[in-house]
């Protein structure tokens, strides 16, 4: 899938009206920039051209060299290198990076082999899904600044993490538990064959030695399954036992250490049976739901990465006689003044210096219209200055900034979420605690009776009752709904979430970038005497082409096909655009800026959300602008609302506009002009009185109500602090996926209590025949595993009914802001 | 009865042999990342040019080194 017809060869956004063209291999692709320009031609010199062939995704739009290159500059400093770099034993260094823009396979290729060819650089190698690449260099003959820059056009953005965050936690942990499934399953296997040679070996009288033989070889296998592979199950029940508590690991690792033992003891003994087989299967079946369940949660990302990703590491200090040093954001003291160049992020706290400027805030408060800000006026960490330089007055840095203290909210408010205990754990730690009593009474009645037959009785009866269809019913149905969920843009990275969801009774939405697209769109044009709408919107758009402010990028999109020159374009911050359309002088912008009389802007007659077109003579057009209702936000409260879900909305934004929104979509409660801890506090109010509340959003500001939520859903394309404080992703920003996965959480509860049902059935029948001594061996490894064979079946049917929001091409599963 | 034996053992000779040699690989990140190797074969890897040839070679427009 390379470059597509109508849109930039590199990054498939929407090309200008006479497109640069970039030379690769011979043949000229059109482009929107010089920068997708440079970076195709220069993978193009590399001889990675293949990368075009190979991706499933336009690639994301490459940042500017040059800027990177200078802020890049900044990693050589010691002070910041020695966070940065990790110098390993043999004398070569070590960098992790961040990489931004990562967004197939066909990535981590271009980067593993174009920052590899640099010379000096040893290994590169990226994890996709972390979207995080380790470089090993010789830092002799390649510094960090030209490993960025390496980066940089390839046409990618990475930032360099804490040397501390080397210490690869996840990796460790992604590795242990596959081999502890490899050794499970390696195990479970063989186990199985020995014990089918026992089983129709009894059938037609095996001889004594080589029953012998077979039942030492159980021991053999069994033995590392549980010693090794079954570590988890240990370890977790000993700290819920040490915290006084009871969770699904104490009865499993319970009955692991009783059948094992139980089976060992009959080795010892030569009598009895062994159910080495049945330990192993059970520990393998168990440790398969937790690596799946380890695997989505890795792939949500994580916190450091997130903060990493929102916050500059390197900022411009300016010194009293006017000279600026790059120095690390974490330098930065309070007092000193740091300048932010247009288009740059806000690297601490602060107040604002100079003259008036625009601060894109969309990071922390969703709301992606620019914020007016006059000096002395107050700047957050993580907003980015829009239209001009400006001169910082720091007042806090690091930890103790607005984001980091959101961070910090959303952290606190994720920890002391009450867990609701899983419907599937708590059933099964009761059967589990009920199979033990049953197992205590057979052995006291056997040895009232007979205590010859008590320890085999004792343990056919753990066998029998073998928590295997128990333990597999509810990870069987979550197993499947999650990977239906996948398929369908959903992802979930807590798999108890999907419960929690089933059984909401609230859901508090967002409103900018959850339930309204994250930009604006023209609404209504009204047009003077005499002038087409057409013509009018064809002028407007040509002006607004020259300007990034969102109003301008709204009007642009409007009409992208006008092909009007303008000359002497002229963007004037907070105001509007000036510019020549053939002889005429036209003016855009609100009221007061378009006629040149400051009065206008106050007036009412235009309202504010208008914007005006006017040339010498007076109005040519007002252009009414608005956020644009997502497309199956509707639909998605209807559904949730028919579903029996109260649906609310909360917001920043102001009263008349959430208002509005609330109105357009029918929803009775809203709230606005509300901060974080102000909506934390009205979810816990509700939480309260008993609610159990699904909250959805896309910005910092909603870190905390997400995490804090009984179910958190997040939009892929917001803030990655966000997604991180999530339980469920929604890839494809289609609120109506929420309506279907919550119908879909339903039905894998409904099928999870099915499954145990049965389960419990089963038990119930055969467990009282094994506690007699009536089934022999082979015919209840039979029962056990028609009875998990069917648990899993009946977990297949989940997803076979057509979801709600109509199946979509994929898109990235992750945002680059 | 004594093929059987010498089966049986061959077999987890095997196994143990399995077992030695996928800790090795997942300790090696063999396993780490699961979808670039699978583009290798499609690629034509050898045709990488160093970055200092590479340079020599971008049309003078892009040379990403004028710019500074």
């Amino acid at each position: 899938m390379s470059g597509n017809g109508d849109g930039c060869w590199h990054c498939g956004e929407a090309l200008p009206r006479d497109p640069p063209l970039a030379h690769v291999a011979g043949e000229a692709h059109p482009v929107c920039c010089p920068g997708c320009r440079a970076a195709a031609e220069w993978i193009a010199a590399l001889g990675l051209a293949d990368y075009y062939r190979l991706r499933e995704h336009a690639a994301a739009r490459p940042p500017d060299v040059d800027e990177t290159a200078r802020a890049a500059q900044a990693f050589s400093r010691p002070e910041l290198a020695r966070h940065l770099v990790h110098d390993r034993p043999d004398g070569s260094a070590e960098t992790l990076v961040v990489v931004e823009g990562l967004r197939c396979a066909a990535c981590s290729w271009l980067i593993e082999h174009g920052v590899g060819a640099l010379p000096g650089v040893g290994q590169v190698a990226v994890n996709g899904s972390a979207r995080r690449a380790r470089i090993t260099f010789d830092p002799a003959r390649v510094a960090l600044p030209a490993i960025v820059d390496a980066f940089a056009r390839l046409g990618y953005r990475a930032l360099p993490l804490d040397a501390a965050a080397l210490d690869d936690a996840r990796g460790r942990e992604a590795r242990t538990a596959m081999k502890r499934l490899a050794v499970a399953g390696f195990g479970a296997m063989q186990a199985m064959m020995y014990a089918s040679a026992l089983y129709f070996g009894a059938l037609d009288d095996l001889d004594p030695v080589a029953r012998e033989l077979f039942r030492w070889l159980g021991f053999a296998v069994a033995t590392p399954v549980v010693v090794y592979a079954g570590v988890p199950f240990f370890a977790g029940a000993w700290r819920l036992l040490r915290a006084r508590r009871l969770g699904m690991d104490v009865p499993v690792a319970l009955a692991i250490i009783l059948i094992y033992a139980g089976s060992v003891v009959e080795v010892l003994r030569g009598t009895g049976e062994v159910y080495f087989e049945s330990v192993s299967m059970f520990v393998f079946f168990l440790l398969i739901g937790r690596y799946l369940e380890m695997r989505a949660r890795h792939r949500a990302g994580d916190l450091t990465d997130a903060l990493a990703r929102s916050v500059p590491q390197v900022a411009l200090r300016l010194a009293a006689d006017g000279s600026t040093t790059r120095v690390g954001a974490f330098e930065l003291a309070p007092g000193d003044r740091v300048l932010v160049s247009a288009g740059m992020l806000v690297p601490a706290d602060g107040v604002l210096e100079s003259a008036a400027c625009r601060v894109d805030e969309s990071l922390l408060t969703g709301e992606s219209t620019p914020v007016g800000k006059r000096t002395g006026d107050a700047l957050c960490a993580g907003s980015s200055v829009v239209d001009a330089a400006a001169v910082v007055r720091v007042e806090r840095t690091g930890a103790d900034t607005v984001i980091s203290s959101i961070v910090a909210l959303a952290a606190r408010a994720a920890s002391e979420r009450p867990r609701i205990a899983q419907a599937g754990e708590r059933a099964a730690a009761r059967f589990v605690a009920r199979v033990l009593t049953l197992a205590a009474l057979t052995a006291l009645g056997w040895l009232v009776i007979d205590p010859s037959h008590a320890f085999t009785a004792t343990v056919a009866v753990l066998v029998v009752s073998c928590p295997c269809a128990f333990a597999l019913a509810a990870p069987a149905a979550v197993t499947r709904a999650l990977s239906v969920l996948a398929a369908r843009g959903v992802l979930v990275v807590r798999p108890d979430a999907l419960e929690a969801l089933a059984g909401a009774t609230h859901v508090m939405f967002d409103k900018t970038g959850t339930l309204t697209e994250p930009w604006l769109e023209v609404d209504r044009v009204e047009t003077g005497a005499g002038i087409a709408r057409d013509e009018a919107l064809a002028l407007a758009a040509a002006l607004a082409r020259t300007s990034t402010h969102p109003v301008a990028r709204a009007i642009a999109t409007a009409l992208p096909a006008t092909t009007l020159a303008v000359l002497d374009a002229t963007s004037e911050a907070g105001a509007g655009i000036t510019g020549r359309v053939g002889e005429r002088e036209l003016r855009l912008g609100h009221a007061g800026f378009a006629l040149r009389d400051p009065a206008a802007r106050d007036a009412t007659t235009y309202g504010d959300d208008a914007v005006v077109l006017a040339d010498a003579r007076g109005v040519v057009a007002v252009l009414h602008v608005r956020e644009r209702i997502r497309e199956g936000a509707r639909a998605a409260v209807t559904s949730l609302r028919s579903a029996g879900l109260e649906v609310m909305l909360v917001s920043g934004d102001t009263t008349t506009k959430v208002a509005a929104l609330a109105g357009a979509l029918g929803i009775e409660a809203w709230r606005a002009r509300v901060d974080p801890a102000g909506k934390l506090a009205w979810l816990d109010a509700l939480r309260g009185e008993g609610a159990r509340v699904v909250a959805v959003g896309d910005g910092i500001n909603d870190a905390p109500i997400l995490a804090g939520a009984d179910v958190g859903v997040a939009m892929a394309s917001g803030a990655a602090i966000a997604q991180t404080a999530s339980d469920i992703v929604l890839a494809r920003d289609d609120p109506r996926a929420l309506a279907s996965t919550h119908a879909l959480a339903k039905r894998t509860l409904a099928t999870l209590l099915v499954n145990q049902r049965w389960a419990l059935v089963y038990n119930l029948t055969a467990v009282p025949l094994a506690a007699l001594g009536f089934v022999p061996p082979w015919l209840a490894a039979l029962g056990m595993s028609a009875s998990s064979l069917v648990v899993v079946l009946n977990a297949l049917r989940l997803g076979r009914e057509p979801p709600i929001a109509p199946p979509v091409v994929p898109v990235p599963a992750q945002a680059t802001p | 009865m004594s093929i059987l034996v010498f089966l049986i053992g061959l077999s987890i000779v095997v196994l143990i042999g399995a077992g030695v040699v996928l800790f090795w690989a997942v300790d090696h990140g063999q396993f780490d990342d699961m979808e670039t190797p699978g583009l290798l074969p499609l690629a034509d890897a050898d045709a990488v040019v160093p970055p200092d040839q590479a340079r020599a070679a971008t049309p003078a427009h892009a040379a990403p080194d004028e710019a500074r």
